[in-house]
Parts: C-alpha cells; sequence; structure tokens
C-alpha cells in the first residue's frame, strides 16, 4: 500500500519551474531529466511551446530524445512532434534517434508503429533512410489497416526525398499491388501516393495502365470509404478515358450518387468523372443527367465564399461547353448583399453568360437587375456591373433593348461621378455594335460626350481614353472644337499609354482633311520621336509615307480613312477550344481557377538542401555534435537580449545552411562524373539562378558574424 | 497536393504552422502580410489564392485568423483544400469551442496532433471527429486518468478504416432517444415596390443520436421524391395527401447516408454518427411571399433632415409567432439626433453601423406595426459624396413551422442485436438566412 502510494506521488510530482538567472533553456533541461515523470513531460510540452513561438530549442535534442523510450503514447508523441520538426531544419541530429525509430516501428500499438515510420521517412539524411528498408516493409504488410494508409503514403515520401533507393529497395512494387488493398482507405492512399510519383517522375510507375487496371474495384471502393477518399479516387477516374459508350454509361452510373454528397469537393470531383464520360455516351440535352449536374452544381453556390469562388470559376469553364446547362438558375446567382467581393465579381460574369438571348423576360430582368448593382458602393463591382450592361445588351441585340440599356447607361453616367470611364467604354461597345445607322443613340452618345469639359484629366484610363477618340474620329461631325479637344491630347501626348496614343493616330489621319495640317504633322512627329512604344512608331512612319505618296493615292487615302470597324458581335471572351478541353480535365485543380493549364506554368523548384545525401554516419555524428554545441552557445546570447532572440536564431539557422552550402561546393567536383549527383549538381544550378536568395543570406549570416563578434 | 498549413493572426503572422512537405522553402510564408497588403492596395478584391514566385497561398479567413496552405503546383485540387481547411475549422471547433487567436495559442500540443492525424503528407485522412475524440483527447482530461491510462493504452479503433469510419462501436445508452431538428432558412431578396426578386429555401435536417450498438435508421419525409414507405409507393399516388408531398431540390447526405441506395430506391438509411451532427440538407427555390414584409418610406430633406416611415407586418398564419425580429434599416452615415414615434418592440440607432435597429420580441401572425423616425442631416454637405444604397436586412425566428412544408414522417430505428425501444423527437424552425434583404427605394 505505501509503495503504491509512494509511486502514485512520484508520477503525479510536478516540480514547479523555477525563475533562475541561467535562463529558460538552462530550466527547460533541468526538467527534461528530473526524475519525475510528470515533470519531464511538463517540460517537453514546454519546449514544444518555444519551437511554436519561433525560438531555437535544438540545443535539447539529447534531453529531448531520452524521453522517447516512455510507454506514455501521449508523452510519446510529444517527442515525435519535436523531433519531425527538427528533421526539417537539423537533419543530422535524427541520427541520434534512429534506433528508437526502428523499435518503434515494431511496437505492438499502431498508432506509435505510425509514428515510427511516419517520422523516420520524413528525415532526409541517407542512412537513417536506409534503415527505413525493414520496417517500411513490415509496416506495409501491417495487419491493421490504419498503419498501411500510413506506410503507403511514406513510400511517396521516401520516393521524394531519395528516388534511387526507393527504386533499389523495391517498395514501389508493394506500393502498385497495394492497389488490391481490401481496404479503400488503403487504396486512395495508394492512388495518391501514386499521382504524386507520377507527377514528379513520369517514368517510374504508369499511372494510367494502373488506373485502367483497376477501374471497376475503384467504382466499388467509393460507397466505402470517407469523404478525402473518395476525392482521391474519383480524381483518379476522371483521369480514364472508358473504352466504350457501355463503360462510360456505368462510371456515370456509379459515380451520380455522389453529386448529393454534403462535403462540396466530392460534388465537384464527381461532376469532373461525369463531364469526363458524358462525350461518350449519347445525352441529349433533356437527359436527367444535365438536370442532375446542373443541380449539383447551383448546391455549390451555398457553400462558403471560397468554395462558391472555385466553383463559380468551374462554371465558366463547364458553361462554354454546355451552354444551357444552368439557364433556368439564373436567380440563383444573383449577387448576395453580403457576398465578398470576389464572388460577387464571378457572379455577374455568369450571370451575363447564363441569359438566354432569347428569353426577353429574362434579359429584361437581368438588366434591372445589374442596374440595381450599378447603384451600390464598391467602385469594382459598379464597374463591373456597367460592363455587365453593355455585354447583356451586345448579347441580346435587338435594337430596342439595346436603345433601352443605353438609357440607364446614359443616365448612371450622368449621376454617378467617377464612373465615366466605364459608362463611355460600354456605351462605345453599345455603338460599335449596332453600327453607326441608329442616329438618336449615336446623337445620345456624343451629347453626352460633348458636354464634357476636360477630358483629359475627367478619364482616367487608357481604355476609356482611346474609346472616346475613337468617338471623335467616327462622329466628328457632333462634336463643336474638335480640333482644341485634340489638342488638348495631344498637349499630353508622352504621358499617355499606348492604346490613347495609336487611337490618336488613327484619328488624325482619318479626319486630316478637315484638321489643320500642322496637327497633324505635330502629332506624326511626336509619333515617332517621343515615344517607346514600337507599334506606335511603326504606324506612325507607315501613315507618314502613306499620307506623303505623291499624287495618285487618294484612293488609298479615303480606303484608310474612310473604312469602318466591322460590327461587334458579343463582347464576352470564350477560350480556344484546346484551352478549353484542357481546362475541362483539369476542373477543381487551382489551374481551373485561374484559367492558366498545369502545363503552361513551370513548377516552383525549391532549392533543395541535398548536402547532406551521401555523407558517411561518422560525419553525421560530428556535425550534429558541432550543431548542438554551436546552438549551446547561442543559448547564452539569447539570455541577454530577448529582442534579438529570433533574429539571431534566424540567422543562425541560415549560416548553418550556407555552410552546408559551402560543403556542398567542396563536394561536387570529385564526384561530378557520378550519375547519381545530377539532383546536387541541379540544385547547385538553382541556387544560382535565384540569386537574390543566396546573397540574402550572405548578408545575413554576416550579420551574424558582427553580433557575434560584439559581444 | 498541399505542402502545409499555417495559422495566420489577422496581420498574416504565423501562430501555429504543420509542415507536411518539403517543396516550399520555410521563409515562404514570410512573404503572406505583405502579399495581403499588396493585394488590398491594389483593389478591394483579394481572392483566396494568391501567387507568388510560383508559390501557391491558398487561405480562408475565420474570426481574427487567417488558415493557409502553400502548393508548389497548379495541380493542387483546390476544391479539397477549401473544402478541408473549413473541415478543420469544425474539428477544432469541437475541441477548443471558438477558433481564434487566442485558444490556438493555449492549445497547441493537442491542434499539432489533430493536424497530424488529418493529414498526411498533404492528403486529408480522418476528420471524422466522432472518432477523432477516441483517440485524441483533451489533455485536462487526460491527466486526471493517466494512472489509469497506462494499462489501457490509446490505440487507434478500429473502426477507424472500415466503412463506418463514424461510429465507434459499443455505445450504451440508458434511455435511447434521437432528437431531430428541421431548420429552414430563408434567403429573399425584394425590391422596393414589394416584388420577390429571388428567393430560396435552404433547409437542413440535425439529427441528435443517443442511441446503443449499432442502430440502422430508415428517415420517412413527405417529400414526392422520397418513398414514405417501400410498399405503398403507388397508394400515395392515390392518396388525397398527395398535395401536401413537396418536391426537394440539391438533397445533400451526411456520409452516412447511403447514397447508392438513395439514388436507386429514394430511402434515405443510415448509421449515425453518436451525438449531434447534420443528416441532410436540402435547397427550394419555390416562390413563397416575404413572411416578414416591411414597407419603409424615406424622405429624405437634403440639408436638414431625414424621415423614416415604416410598416411591418408578419404574414404568417394567425397562431404562428415570429420571435427575436429584428429590422436593421440604413441611414445616411452622417445623420444625428433621432427622434422616434413607435408602439412596438424597441428601437434604437446605432451609428457603428449606420442604421436604425428595431427590435420585436415577438410578433404574432397577422399584426401589423408600424415607427416613424426623423433624424437630423449636417447643413454643410459634400455633394460630391455619393449617396450610397444599402438594403433593409431582416432577422427573425418563427417556431413549429416550415415554410417548405415538409414533415417528417417516421423515424425507424434498428438495432439487430439490442433490439430496444426508441424515442425520436422533432422540431420545427423557420428563420431568416443570411441575406434576407429588402431594397430601399
Amino acid at each position: 500500500m505505501e509503495k503504491k502510494l509512494k509511486k502514485l506521488l512520484q508520477n503525479a510530482t510536478r516540480v514547479a519551474p523555477k525563475i533562475s538567472k541561467k535562463g529558460e533553456l538552462f530550466e527547460l533541461r533541468n526538467g527534461l531529466v528530473s526524475p519525475y515523470p510528470q515533470t519531464r513531460k511538463d517540460a517537453i510540452k514546454k519546449t514544444i511551446q518555444q519551437m511554436t513561438l519561433g525560438k531555437d530549442v535544438s540545443s535539447l535534442f539529447p534531453d529531448i530524445l531520452k524521453n522517447i523510450a516512455a510507454s506514455d503514447v501521449e508523452q510519446k508523441k510529444l517527442v515525435y512532434l519535436y523531433v519531425m520538426n527538427y528533421a526539417e531544419t537539423h537533419p543530422e541530429l535524427c541520427i541520434l534517434a534512429v534506433n528508437t525509430f526502428v523499435s518503434d516501428a515494431q511496437d505492438t500499438n499502431p498508432l506509435v508503429r505510425c509514428m515510427a515510420i511516419r517520422t523516420m521517412s520524413m528525415i532526409r539524411v541517407d542512412k537513417i533512410l536506409e534503415y527505413v528498408e525493414i520496417p517500411l516493409r513490415k509496416t506495409l504488410q501491417d495487419e491493421n489497416p490504419y498503419v498501411r494508409k500510413t506506410a503507403v503514403i511514406c513510400v511517396a515520401k521516401l520516393f521524394a526525398l531519395n528516388k534511387e533507393l526507393c527504386q533499389e529497395l523495391g517498395v514501389l512494387e508493394d506500393l502498385i499491388s497495394a492497389l488490391e488493398d481490401s481496404n479503400p482507405m488503403v487504396v486512395a492512399n495508394t492512388i495518391a501516393a501514386l499521382s504524386d510519383i507520377y507527377e514528379s517522375d513520369p517514368t517510374v510507375v504508369q499511372l494510367p495502365l494502373l488506373i485502367q487496371k483497376h477501374v471497376s474495384q475503384f467504382l466499388l471502393a467509393l460507397n466505402e470509404c470517407t469523404e478525402w477518399a473518395r476525392i482521391v479516387i474519383l480524381g483518379a477516374l476522371a483521369e480514364y478515358t472508358a473504352r466504350d459508350s457501355i463503360e462510360a454509361e456505368e462510371i456515370i452510373d456509379r459515380v451520380t450518387p455522389h453529386l448529393q454528397h454534403v462535403n462540396a469537393a466530392v460534388v465537384l470531383a464527381s461532376i469532373k468523372v461525369l463531364i469526363k464520360n458524358l462525350p461518350l455516351i449519347q445525352a441529349n440535352a433533356e437527359s436527367p443527367i444535365f438536370s442532375k449536374i446542373s443541380s449539383a452544381l447551383v448546391s455549390l453556390m451555398s457553400t462558403p465564399p471560397e468554395m462558391q469562388y472555385v466553383a463559380l470559376r468551374n462554371i465558366r469553364i463547364i458553361l462554354q461547353k454546355y451552354p444551357q446547362l444552368l439557364t433556368r438558375e439564373l436567380r440563383i446567382f444573383y449577387v448576395k448583399f453580403n457576398d465578398p467581393l470576389y464572388v460577387k465579381l464571378e457572379k455577374i460574369d455568369i450571370l451575363v453568360r447564363l441569359v438566354d438571348p432569347s428569353n426577353l423576360k429574362q434579359c429584361t430582368l437581368l438588366v434591372a437587375e445589374l442596374k440595381e448593382y450599378a447603384l451600390e458602393f464598391e467602385p469594382e463591382f459598379v464597374s463591373r456591373a456597367i460592363l455587365a450592361l453593355s455585354q447583356l445588351a451586345v448579347k441580346y441585340s435587338e435594337t430596342k433593348f439595346v436603345r433601352k440599356v443605353l438609357d440607364i447607361i446614359v443616365e448612371l453616367c450622368k449621376t454617378r461621378d467617377s464612373f465615366q470611364d466605364d459608362c463611355l467604354v460600354a456605351m462605345c461597345n453599345l455603338l460599335r455594335h449596332t453600327g453607326s445607322g441608329e442616329e438618336d443613340m449615336v446623337a445620345q452618345v456624343c451629347s453626352l460626350a460633348q458636354a464634357w469639359g476636360s477630358v483629359d484629366s475627367l478619364l482616367q484610363t487608357d481604355y476609356a481614353k482611346c474609346n472616346y477618340i475613337w468617338l471623335l474620329g467616327q462622329f466628328p461631325a457632333r462634336f463643336n472644337n474638335i480640333q482644341q479637344k485634340i489638342h488638348n491630347f495631344l498637349d499630353s501626348f508622352t504621358q499617355e499609354e499606348s492604346l490613347t496614343q495609336i487611337s490618336l493616330l488613327i484619328t488624325v489621319v482619318r479626319l486630316h482633311t478637315s484638321l489643320p495640317g500642322s496637327l497633324l504633322q505635330e502629332l506624326l512627329n511626336l509619333a515617332t520621336t517621343s515615344t517607346n512604344e514600337v507599334d506606335v512608331r511603326d504606324m506612325a512612319i507607315m501613315y507618314w509615307r502613306c499620307l506623303s505618296l505623291e499624287g495618285s493615292n487618294d484612293d488609298l487615302i479615303n480606303q484608310l480613312c474612310n473604312s469602318s470597324l466591322p460590327e461587334i458581335a458579343t463582347t464576352l471572351d470564350t477560350f480556344s477550344p484546346e484551352l478549353l478541353e484542357t481546362l475541362l480535365r483539369e476542373l477543381s485543380l487551382l489551374s481551373s481557377v485561374y484559367y492558366k493549364p498545369v502545363a503552361t506554368m513551370t513548377k516552383f523548384n525549391a532549392n533543395r538542401n541535398d548536402s547532406l545525401k551521401g555523407k558517411h554516419l561518422d560525419e553525421l555524428k560530428f556535425m550534429a555534435r558541432d550543431e548542438i554545441i554551436k546552438n549551446m552557445n547561442e543559448d547564452h546570447l539569447l539570455d541577454f537580449d530577448d529582442d534579438s532572440n529570433s533574429a539571431i536564431n534566424a540567422s543562425a539557422a541560415n549560416g548553418s545552411t550556407l555552410n552546408d552550402l559551402n560543403d556542398l561546393f567542396d563536394f561536387t567536383p570529385a564526384q561530378q562524373a557520378s550519375p547519381e549527383q545530377r539532383p546536387v549538381e541541379e540544385s547547385m544550378h538553382k541556387l544560382s539562378l535565384h540569386k537574390n536568395e543566396p546573397s540574402q543570406e550572405h548578408s545575413k549570416s554576416s550579420n551574424t558574424q558582427d553580433l557575434l563578434d560584439l559581444f | 497536393m498541399t505542402s502545409c498549413i499555417y495559422f495566420c493572426d489577422n496581420k498574416g503572422k504565423t501562430i501555429l504552422s504543420r509542415r507536411y512537405r518539403d517543396d516550399i522553402p520555410p521563409s515562404a510564408i514570410e512573404k503572406f502580410p505583405s502579399l495581403l497588403l499588396e493585394a488590398e492596395h491594389e483593389s478591394s478584391i483579394i481572392p483566396p489564392c494568391l501567387t507568388h514566385n510560383g508559390i501557391q497561398y491558398l487561405f480562408i479567413q475565420h474570426n481574427d485568423i487567417y488558415i493557409l496552405t502553400m502548393s508548389s503546383s497548379l495541380s493542387v485540387n483546390v476544391a479539397q483544400v477549401f473544402s478541408f481547411l473549413y473541415k478543420l475549422v469544425d474539428v477544432l471547433a469541437e475541441y477548443v469551442k471558438a477558433v481564434e487567436e487566442e485558444s490556438i495559442r493555449d492549445n497547441f500540443v493537442i491542434i499539432y496532433e489533430l493536424l497530424d492525424e488529418m493529414m498526411d503528407y498533404g492528403v486529408p485522412q480522418i476528420t471524422e471527429t466522432k472518432m477523432l475524440k477516441q483517440y485524441i483527447t483533451q489533455k485536462s482530461f487526460k491527466l486526471i486518468k493517466s494512472a489509469k491510462k497506462s494499462k489501457n493504452v490509446v490505440r487507434p479503433p478500429s473502426e477507424l478504416t472500415k466503412s463506418v469510419s463514424w461510429r465507434p462501436e459499443g455505445i450504451v445508452y440508458k434511455k435511447n432517444e434521437a432528437f431531430l431538428d428541421v431548420v429552414e432558412s430563408i434567403n429573399m431578396l425584394i425590391s422596393a415596390n414589394g416584388q420577390v426578386l429571388r428567393s430560396e429555401i435552404l433547409g437542413k435536417v440535425k439529427v441528435k443520436s443517443h442511441l446503443s450498438g449499432m442502430p440502422d435508421l430508415k428517415l420517412g419525409l413527405n417529400d414526392k421524391g422520397i418513398f414514405t414507405s417501400g410498399d405503398s409507393g403507388s397508394k400515395a399516388e392515390a392518396n388525397p395527401s398527395k398535395k401536401a408531398n413537396i418536391e426537394l431540390e440539391d438533397l445533400k447526405f451526411h456520409q452516412c447516408v447511403r447514397l447508392s441506395k438513395f439514388e436507386n430506391e429514394k430511402i434515405i438509411t443510415f448509421i449515425p454518427p453518436d451525438g449531434d451532427f447534420e443528416l441532410m440538407n436540402y435547397r427550394l427555390s419555390l416562390p413563397i411571399k416575404p413572411l416578414i414584409w416591411c414597407d419603409t418610406k424615406i424622405q429624405v430633406h437634403s440639408q436638414s433632415r431625414i424621415e423614416i416611415h415604416c410598416r411591418a407586418k408578419a404574414q404568417i398564419k394567425k397562431k404562428s409567432t415570429a420571435n427575436n425580429v429584428e429590422i436593421l434599416i440604413p441611414v445616411p452615415e452622417d445623420a444625428d439626433s433621432p427622434k422616434f414615434r413607435y408602439s412596438h418592440g424597441s428601437l434604437k440607432y446605432v451609428p457603428e453601423k449606420s442604421a436604425i435597429l428595431w427590435r420585436i420580441k415577438s410578433f404574432n401572425g397577422g399584426k401589423e406595426y408600424s415607427f416613424a423616425a426623423q433624424l437630423g442631416l449636417p447643413s454643410m454637405t459634400d455633394a460630391d459624396v455619393p449617396r450610397v444604397k444599402r438594403p433593409i436586412q431582416v432577422k427573425f425566428q418563427i417556431p413549429y413551422f416550415t415554410t417548405s412544408g415538409i414533415q417528417v414522417r417516421y423515424l425507424k430505428v434498428h438495432e439487430p442485436k439490442l433490439q430496444y425501444q426508441s424515442y425520436p423527437w422533432v422540431r420545427y424552425i423557420t428563420e431568416s438566412g443570411d441575406d434576407y434583404t429588402i431594397r430601399t427605394a
């Protein structure tokens, strides 16, 4: 009894941390080696807290490590947390823990097995990776699916760290065979791991072939697994092209129920699979599958704004392929008062695309709605609404309708200050659509523009100014004092942007018969000598030549001046067919939000610090010791001044990487011949490309040096 | 795949982070605050994804924090990322109540632990709170039990990777009960002259399950698409009550519902998680008339005063009552010295929102209340300041009533082993959604 009590006391005793002059790290270290378990645990927690705050507590590594062998899983977790954090920045320290990892990987508790294998496969040191082989193989065959699902991911981690080793060990074959696993979660993680490997090196695994082999299995697993696993499996199915319409039909049947999943990402992933397979089956517009997709898309509009944004950007892509899909759901996309601005803008875009140009009632409703938007207060939103009004008018196209919209825009232009730019562009678009035949509309716009005083300061954007000058050139008879108006622009010619400059050039040449010759001369002079825009200069030279040709070139000049632009049929931009197909394949990926296919963007290449590759164990141990000693030195520094802590720590880390870099430079010449060193060379190359980063490190490390010198 | 998860404060400074892959340098996060600033500086459009130097920053905002992930490639599934981040917030909320800067700082250990379980190498893993709680438990709780725990070591529950991954075995309740809440939120946009421009009902069925064992539940609704029972499908057609059946659109189910069974047989069957969860939600876009309508006349006598007359009417059944009605009427920002005349509720001027707030505790169906207000306007005004149009916002709750008319016909509970009696309880409530607005003329 007494023994028991004693034990309890010892277990529960917590020694309160003292405030001592020797600093926090000293206290923590004392706590870590305390004879009382609870005190040790508290100390580990405190250490992790310091770590979270960004302080460098790597010098405590050996003391923390002593606590890893505990039977208390919670404590073990804490230690692993610490180790994982420093695995990245101080991989050499982890060598000290390798034996524990190996033995933990055989623990009876699956949680511990997972932690060990997860941590081990993250440490970027070859020596440790070599120890990985046996535990990894064992855990890949573990009887617990929880462990297996962790192990398959570890293969991808290992591959990212050391491709050669991964192939050598042959774990890739184990990974591929895990696709046959009876547990859907393991299958999903295997797919994720394989896609990751495939993305970094498509030659190693034949992912498309593997997917093809397992399609029916994936379809079965879909109903059995978590939402995240479903997304991964659906993603794999979207990569697969069905052999024939029967198979496509089956895939569609199996995937359709998932449109009703509560997780929006599952819904979008399902839509992607359906859209991929739709062209293969004979589905007419009335087919129920379309109404199902439509209502699934609509349901995405009641998700958080970020998700709505993704959905809206994707809907834009889908709509170009299937324009009829959502025609009946216009009202869903009406802007809500409390939508964030980025959602509002996308909604306006969708509204105009969605509206059925043969449905007058719908179009009229939308005009009223857009007019309301134009009376809101966020400037970007109002601009977009005004543009949308003109887009809608051009889309509906009928003159009476266009006239009505023009009235609205003219009214807006008069009542809302600071939106003249947008209104003018919108009005010019309308005129360009109807052509110059509609006298009353032309008169309306021109009299409005005529009334403006100092146009060059009223209009802000290049595009609006360009439109204004175009207006002058098209309908010179409707403006008084046109010479003065153009002259105002000439005065500021060099400050204008290229669109305005070009437009000015065209207009003055067009009107050269009615304007004094000096004006033309001045402009051509300016445009050939005082602009940096090559296009403007070329155009000016061309005009100059044409105009100065002697004699019988009246025809040419007339042609030049009196040609009229073709009427515009739409002001909505579209994707090219190739881009559209690519984007449809990449739905729900970030690329589909940016409308930039994955292939167009080079992957960000991290400057991987591979310097530790290929070092010997002794050397690593030596480095580990070095590192600790160095950090300990800094501990003392830390106690002096709290403010400079983080700065010193950051630069210390940088300094050490710099050292490693130096090592790297020493290393390479000797081993250049060996092909395995390629990555190192590459990373060196990249370093020289990203010049600013190393130089920063340089300056930082020299700062440290200065600080150290000071002390 | 995502590379890391960062919790940042409202300036973009890191509070806590977990890195899953090393394809992005740790220094990349330092760019985030300035990216945010830049975006803010350029325009007021800040999309939830930013790019810098080939690194993709994807983030959501919650309370006073940003939750951010980064990716090195455009091939990251952004829908999954946002969906996961929101799930993460949900899970954390179950552990720490309010997810905000302070609570994250206070609970970093448990958050690290959760981040480790919920995501591995950028692939989302287990997010079912009911199951996570089985093997990741609050510290405080553990400390008391730690003596006992040493024998009974924490292990991942075996159900975790099975097909019913959301419910542990061996749950026992003395009294087996299930509570159903049918909540409908009404979103509505009404023009100044009373025309409904857009209306939708967002409904959800929330379940609180206090049931033992592994019960199999079957829910019957009066939906046209959902058969109320297997055999009476044809009978229902002939039934005079057919009119009462409604058609729900965009049904979305919790993952415990067997989706293919619903797709093929239109039966909602499921094994529920223990405790609270949202079983399903739906959307209906039928035209509905305003439940709370208010007719507002605003007269602006520029440079002297503004007069507001408002009549509110509860257009609901006589025996129903709307509770906690709040009507927020915008007034110009420079208005002052309010004078009110009103008969019901309480009326006050809220300068920080530039609005008048009219609160009515309980508003009986068919009743009509009104108020008149007058506010002073400064005699000197800057004529160039554009008049900003803001809508009137209305909030309310109506218990014992659903707008769509949806009804729970039955909830059958079948537990094959224990065979107990159970008691389902059903509550209905209609409330205003986050966008119930009336435009001003």
